[in-house]
C-alpha cells in the first residue's frame, strides 16, 4: 500500500515515446527518466554486462579470424546454439526494455518483472558457456572413469603381497661395437637356460626426425623353465641397468609350454649408451619367471598408509591441543562481556575480533602453503597451519560461549563472600565446560579431516601419499589411502558425537 | 521505642542512598531506612522501581553512587575488597531465578555458600572439610530436600531449586538475608512454602530478612514492616498493623494498577504465575 502511494508521488519526467526513444539509444535511460531509477540502472547494468560478456565469448569462439563479420560467421558455425541464442535474446531484451520504458511512464502499468527472468536466462547461458559445461563428455567418458574408480573402490588386491622367488637365465650380446662375440652360455642340467641368436647386433635408434630405426631382430629360445608359466623378458644394458623392453606398447613376455620351453622373437630395444661404458659393449637378455611364495604379507602401500594415517591423526590432535592452549587466553580478549570495561579493553576486543576473523577466513590449505615456506615440508608445517586456523576458530567459539554464560550464578557466588578465583571456579567454569568440550571435540574432528588433505600441499600426513599415488596412476594404492581416510573420519565422527552427547 | 533499643537493635541502616547508572538512569534517589534485629522488612514496588538495585547495593553487587550503608555498625560502602567479602559472608542472598549453578550438584551449590569461610586455595579444588559437608546436608534437611543432594541442580523443580538457594544462604550463617523477589517465579502454594522457610529462619534464628514481594496477601501475611518504592523513591512506610488494615485500593495507589492478590485473584492470575514458574 505504502509503495503504491510512493510510486504515485513521482510522475514521469518524459512522455512514453520519448522514454522509448531514450531506451533505444541507451537501454534503461527511458526508465530512469520515468523516475524508475533503480529499475533503469538495473536494466542498463544487466544489458551492458551481457553485451560485453557475449562479445567476449563470441570472440573466443571465433578466434583466429579477423574482422567482425568473419569472427561472427565462424562463431556461428562453431557453436550455433549459444551464439544464436544469446544474440537473439539480447535483441529481444533490448526491444523489451524499449517497450518497458514506454510503459513505465504510465503509473498504472508499472509492473512486469518477466524481463528480469529473461535476463537471468541469458546470464545462465553465458555461464554455461564460460564454465565449459559438457554433458556429452560427462556421459560419454563415464566408462573411462570406471577403471580407476573400481580400483579405488576395491583396492584390497594391492593391500597384501607375498615374497617372490625368481627363476631366471641370461645371455650376453655384443652391441653396436667391435669386439669378441660372447660365447654360447653353458647348459647345466636342471637349470634354466636361454640361447639368443644372433649374439651381436644393433640397438634400435632414432633418426633426425625422431623416427625409430629398428635394431636387429633376435630370436630367443629358453629351456628348463617352469612349465605353463608367465615369463618376462628383461634387458640389462652395458652398466647393468635393468628394464623391461616393450614391443608394440606391451611388455615383452611369453608363456612357457608344458616342457618348460619357449621361443620368442624381439627387436633390440632403443637405449642410449651410457657415456661411462668403454670398450666393447655387452648387453644382456634375461628371461625371468617370478613366483609368489610364503604367507600373505601386508604390502608396502598398506604399511605406508597405516603409518601416515597415524601421523595424520596425531597431526590433528597436536594442532587441536596447541589450538586450545593458545585460544583460551585469546577467547577472553575476544569476549565482549569481559572486555566492556573501558575503551582500552574495547579496543583490544575489536582488534582481537578482527584478527580472528581474518585468520579464520583464510583456509587451512593456504596457511599450510605459508607454513611449508616457513618451517619446510612435513607434518610440522601441517600442524602449524591447523593450529593457526584452530586458534582463530576456537577463539571465536570460546569467546561466544563466554559471552553467553548466565551472570546469575556469578552474582550468587559473589554474594557469599567468595574471592574472584572461587567465583570463577564455582560459577564460571561449570558453565564453560559443556560448550568447551563440545567445541574442542568438534575442532579435533575438523582438524583430523583437514590434515588428510593438508598433505596435498606438502603439510605431511596421508594427503601427500594420496596425491602421489594418484599422480603415479597407482589407483589401487590410492584406493587404500582413500579407504583409510574414510574409515578414520567415520570413526572419529562417531566418537566425537558420542563424547559430546556424554558431556553436554 | 527508646533511643537505646533503637541504637542497639539496628541490623542495617541505609542513609541517603542514591544510585545513578552509567547510562544516566537514576535507580535510587536518596533512600533511607533501617532494618531492626529480627525484622521481616518487605519492599514493595513495580518492576523497575529500584527494588533489585536497592538489595544489590546492600551487599555491593552494585556499587552505590552516594549514601551510606551500615550493617551491624560497619560501613559497607567504605569497605575494601577483603572487608567486603567478610561482610558479604554475613548477608545471605536469595534470587528470583535461584541463580544456582545448573551443572553442579545440589550439594556443591549448597557448599558454595560456605566459600567465604574456607581457605580460598583448597576450596578452589572443590575440597571441603567433612564437617562442612555434614552442615550442608543439615541445611538441606532444614528445607526438606536432603534426599536430592546428589542430583544435578537443573534436575530439580522450581520450588526445590529455591530451597537449594535458601540452604546455600543458610550455609553462610547469615545475620541477614536479602531476598530479591524469591517467589516471583513460583506458583502461589510454593510461594507460601518458601516464605514459610524464611519466616522460620527469621523467628527461630533471629535472622533479619529484607525481601521484595509482589503480592499484597503475601506482604500482609509475612511482613513486620513495609516500605514502598516508586521510581527509586520511598513513597510508603508502614508497620505490621498498617499493612494488615490496608485495602486493595491503597495497595494499588502505592503500587500502580498492576498489583494483585494471589489468593483473592482469579484462577487465570494463579495460572499466570504458575506459567512463570518455569525458569
Amino acid at each position: 500500500m505504502n509503495q503504491r502511494v510512493y510510486k504515485e508521488a513521482k510522475n514521469s519526467l518524459v512522455s512514453a515515446p520519448v522514454a522509448a526513444l531514450l531506451s533505444l539509444l541507451v537501454p534503461g535511460l527511458g526508465q530512469i527518466m520515468a523516475r524508475r531509477i533503480q529499475r533503469g540502472l538495473l536494466l542498463a547494468g544487466s544489458m551492458i554486462s551481457l553485451i560485453g560478456l557475449t562479445i567476449w565469448r563470441i570472440r573466443i569462439i571465433g578466434r583466429l579470424e579477423e574482422g567482425f563479420r568473419d569472427i561472427l560467421v565462424k562463431a556461428l558455425s562453431r557453436n550455433p546454439l549459444f551464439v544464436g541464442f544469446s544474440l537473439l535474446a539480447l535483441l529481444g531484451i533490448w526491444i523489451w526494455i524499449i517497450v518497458d520504458a514506454a510503459r513505465q511512464t504510465d503509473k498504472k502499468k508499472q509492473y512486469g518483472n518477466a524481463i528480469f527472468a529473461l535476463i537471468l536466462l541469458v546470464f545462465f547461458a553465458v555461464g554455461w558457456q564460460i564454465s565449459q559445461i559438457d554433458l556429452v563428455r560427462l556421459t560419454r567418458d563415464a566408462n573411462e572413469a570406471w577403471t580407476p574408480l573400481s580400483k579405488i573402490l576395491w583396492p584390497w588386491d594391492a593391500a597384501v603381497t607375498r615374497e617372490t622367488e625368481s627363476l631366471e637365465a641370461s645371455a650376453k650380446l655384443l652391441v653396436d661395437s667391435e669386439g669378441e662375440i660372447p660365447p654360447i652360455p653353458e647348459k647345466r642340467p636342471g637349470e634354466p637356460y636361454i640361447l639368443v641368436e644372433p649374439r651381436s647386433g644393433k640397438l634400435s635408434s632414432l633418426d633426425e626426425n625422431n623416427k625409430v630405426i629398428p635394431g636387429t631382430e633376435l630370436s630367443i629360445k629358453g629351456e628348463n623353465f617352469e612349465p605353463d608359466t608367465h615369463t618376462g623378458i628383461w634387458w640389462s644394458d652395458a652398466v647393468g641397468n635393468e628394464f623391461q623392453p616393450r614391443q608394440e606398447g606391451r611388455y615383452l613376455s611369453v608363456t612357457t609350454d608344458d616342457t618348460g620351453s619357449f621361443e620368442l622373437k624381439m627387436i633390440m630395444p632403443y637405449r642410449l649408451v651410457p657415456p661411462s661404458a668403454r670398450g666393447p659393449q655387452y648387453h644382456e637378455v634375461i628371461a625371468r619367471q617370478v613366483s609368489e611364495v610364503g604367507p600373505l604379507l601386508p604390502s608396502d602401500p598398506l604399511l605406508l598408509t597405516i603409518e601416515l594415517i597415524i601421523e595424520t591423526i596425531f597431526m590433528g590432535m597436536m594442532a587441536t591441543i596447541f589450538g586450545i592452549i593458545l585460544s583460551v587466553p585469546v577467547s577472553f580478549l575476544a569476549a565482549r562481556n569481559l572486555m566492556s570495561g573501558s575503551w582500552v579493553t574495547m579496543a583490544i576486543y575489536y582488534f582481537t575480533r578482527t584478527i580472528l576473523n581474518i585468520v579464520r577466513a583464510i583456509e587451512p590449505l593456504i596457511w599450510a602453503l605459508i607454513a611449508v615456506v616457513w618451517v619446510g615440508l612435513g607434518p610440522f608445517a601441517g600442524i602449524v597451519a591447523l593450529t593457526i586456523h584452530s586458534v582463530a576458530a576456537l577463539g571465536k567459539l570460546y569467546s561466544e560461549s563466554i559471552e553467553s554464560i548466565n551472570p546469575g550464578p556469578i552474582e550468587a557466588i559473589q554474594a557469599t563472600g567468595a574471592t574472584k578465583l572461587q567465583t570463577i571456579m564455582f560459577a564460571v567454569v561449570p558453565q564453560m565446560i559443556p560448550p568447551f568440550v563440545s567445541f574442542t571435540i568438534y575442532r579435533w574432528d575438523i582438524n583430523v579431516r583437514m590434515s588428510t588433505v593438508i598433505g596435498m600441499v606438502g603439510g605431511g600426513g596421508i594427503g601427500f601419499l594420496l596425491v602421489q599415488y594418484i599422480r603415479l596412476l597407482e589407483y589401487r594404492s590410492a584406493g587404500i589411502a582413500v579407504w583409510f581416510i574414510a574409515l578414520t573420519v567415520a570413526i572419529l565422527d562417531y566418537v566425537s558425537a558420542e563424547i559430546r552427547n556424554r558431556f553436554v | 521505642m527508646s533511643p537505646l533499643s533503637c541504637f542497639e537493635g539496628i541490623m542495617l541502616e541505609v542513609k541517603n542512598l542514591t544510585k545513578v547508572y552509567p547510562d544516566g538512569t537514576k535507580a535510587l534517589k536518596n533512600v533511607s531506612f533501617t532494618v531492626e534485629d529480627g525484622e521481616f522488612l518487605v519492599i514493595i514496588g513495580l518492576s523497575g522501581s529500584g527494588k533489585s538495585t536497592l538489595l544489590r547495593c546492600i551487599n555491593r553487587l552494585i556499587d552505590p553512587t552516594e549514601g551510606k550503608i551500615i550493617l551491624d555498625g560497619q560501613d559497607i560502602t567504605a569497605a575494601d575488597n577483603r572487608e567486603l567479602r567478610l561482610i558479604r559472608r554475613k548477608i545471605g542472598m536469595i534470587f528470583q531465578h535461584f541463580n544456582l549453578v545448573d551443572r553442579s550438584s545440589v550439594l556443591t551449590n549448597v557448599l558454595s555458600g560456605r566459600l567465604g569461610y574456607l581457605n580460598p586455595w583448597r576450596s578452589v579444588l572443590h575440597k571441603f572439610p567433612g564437617s562442612t559437608r555434614k552442615e550442608a546436608i543439615q541445611a538441606l534437611r532444614k528445607v526438606g530436600i536432603e534426599d536430592q543432594a546428589h542430583k544435578r541442580a537443573d534436575e530439580l523443580s522450581g520450588g526445590q531449586r529455591q530451597r537449594v538457594g535458601i540452604a546455600r544462604a543458610l550455609m553462610q550463617e547469615p545475620a541477614m538475608i536479602l531476598a530479591d523477589e524469591p517467589v516471583a517465579s513460583l506458583d502461589p502454594v510454593l510461594a507460601h512454602t518458601i516464605l514459610g522457610y524464611l519466616e522460620k529462619m527469621n523467628r527461630e534464628s533471629g535472622i533479619s530478612v529484607l525481601c521484595s514481594l509482589h503480592y499484597l496477601d503475601l506482604v500482609q501475611r509475612y511482613a513486620s514492616k513495609v516500605i514502598g518504592l516508586k521510581d527509586g523513591v520511598i513513597v510508603y512506610r508502614g508497620t505490621r498493623e498498617d499493612i494488615r488494615s490496608m485495602t486493595d485500593q491503597q495497595f494499588k495507589e502505592i503500587y500502580g494498577e498492576e498489583a494483585e492478590r494471589v489468593s483473592a485473584g482469579t484462577l487465570s492470575s494463579a495460572e499466570n504465575s504458575r506459567g512463570e514458574a518455569a525458569p
